[in-house]
């Protein structure tokens, strides 16, 4: 048995934080700036009493009201979030109680954020191949906009909330749908895109709600989401090159039998230099993040779905997808995308 | 990319007139040197030199001129 994507819908919270509205609070950023530098004109923010479950509970819904799959098929639920609704219980867990999913599955809760979506991929297609499930949901949620501080301009411009939800069916096939993957780790990274207090490592305290400002007029506190741009854009600069080498040395591909390269979508300034540094043609490549800006692991099922639908992904289209972040972690895939797909 | 040409790229992006930058001016100096210019310059120096800066190594320099020396832009 061969796991395949066959449904993918996607979520995003009614409220809207526009490019204008940054500029408006952050005169010193235009809007022309912002949306040069992240290629986003919109955030979607979840409202206060909304949590990851919320949204991707919503994500499956549309999932079933497509006709793709009904909560009595599914036997496996992996959720990726790093803003899980409680410590424990595991999320997962509430989200099959939220949708009626039989009590037969398995569910967990992955911790990752922009790699995430590729080792979900690999892990519904272990799950599949060894046999242990059959139709495996594979959602992403974050909602980062809870950790940043509303006076952070540097990961306020980029991040939106949002989530996302893959249905993998078990096919009988020969030759997988799914791989060969890649992954990759470097914990060195782990302090340049952090939230440093709130776990058991550092519990938040009344200091670590103080304020402070950086040197380039950012606020955030201990219990706010930190981001080092640089180190992080230069970690991405030799990790996605290196990703790219690997998996097609693996695959024994070139880089011209790839139809369509789906990056996670970190900003438009970071994926226009990629591409161009891999020398990618512009039509093999997908930037769809304008209207929901960076939402982590669920930028490339959001792109996929774009492309999907805009008929950039015909059956036996070699994909390759790459995720890249937190952590630092970062991992690759190849997908051949099957008529199975029903957009 | 010569050395001018290096100059005016980084003159485009701390949003200053091309030409206006020389090589002895003081980082520090220059107002909108900050986070997004860095990794303005980390692409520049990538794409044009194939050159990996650390921000560590960035934050040692002092002058425009220490930043193409690490760039290794031709004097």
């Amino acid at each position: 048995m061969q796991a395949a994507i066959s449904a993918i819908e996607y979520f995003l919270p009614q409220n809207v934080l526009s490019t204008s509205d940054l500029a408006a609070e952050f005169p010193e950023w235009s809007v022309e700036k912002i949306d040069g530098k992240t290629g986003i004109q919109q955030r979607h923010i979840a409202a206060e009493n909304e949590c990851s479950s919320d949204l991707a509970v919503n994500a499956v819904q549309r999932l079933f009201e497509s006709g793709a799959c009904q909560p009595d098929s599914i036997d496996f639920v992996l959720l990726c979030t790093q803003s899980p609704d409680y410590f424990l219980p595991t999320t997962a867990c509430v989200i099959q109680d939220r949708l009626g999913i039989p009590t037969t599955c398995g569910a967990l809760d992955f911790n990752l954020g922009c790699s995430g979506y590729i080792y979900g991929l690999g892990l519904a297609q272990g799950l599949i191949s060894s046999g242990q499930a059959c139709n495996v949901l594979l959602i992403t949620a974050e909602t980062y906009s809870k950790f940043i501080n509303a006076r952070d301009k540097s990961v306020r411009t980029i991040f939106g909330d949002g989530a996302a939800a893959t249905l993998l069916r078990a096919v009988e096939s020969e030759s997988p749908f799914i791989g060969p993957f890649i992954y990759g780790t470097d914990g060195r990274g782990h302090q340049n895109l952090i939230v440093p207090t709130g776990g058991m490592r550092h519990p938040r305290t009344g200091q670590t709600a103080e304020p402070s400002e950086d040197e380039d007029g950012n606020v955030r506190t201990l219990e706010n989401l930190y981001m080092n741009g640089a180190e992080v854009f230069t970690f991405t600069l030799s990790s996605v090159p290196e990703s790219i080498e690997r998996i097609l040395k693996k695959s024994a591909l070139a880089m011209e039998d790839i139809d369509l390269f789906v990056f996670h979508q970190a900003n438009r300034y970071m994926l226009e230099h990629l591409r161009k540094r891999m020398n990618i043609p512009g039509e093999k490549f997908v930037v769809a993040m304008s209207h929901c800006g960076n939402t982590v692991s669920s930028t490339i099922p959001i792109a996929l779905k774009h492309a999907a639908r805009e008929g950039r992904l015909p059956n036996h289209s070699t994909v390759m997808l790459v995720g890249f972040g937190v952590g630092y972690s970062w991992g690759a895939a190849l997908v051949r995308w099957s008529d199975l797909y029903q957009s | 990319m010569t050395r001018e040409e290096f100059l005016n790229s980084m003159a485009d992006l701390v949003e200053l007139p091309r030409g206006a930058l020389k090589g002895p001016e003081q980082l520090n100096a220059i107002e909108q040197w900050n986070s997004l210019a860095m990794i303005s310059f980390i692409a520049l120096a990538d794409a044009n030199n194939r050159v990996s800066l650390s921000p560590r190594q960035m934050m040692k320099c002092t002058t425009v001129s220490d930043l193409l020396q690490i760039a290794k832009v031709d004097p």
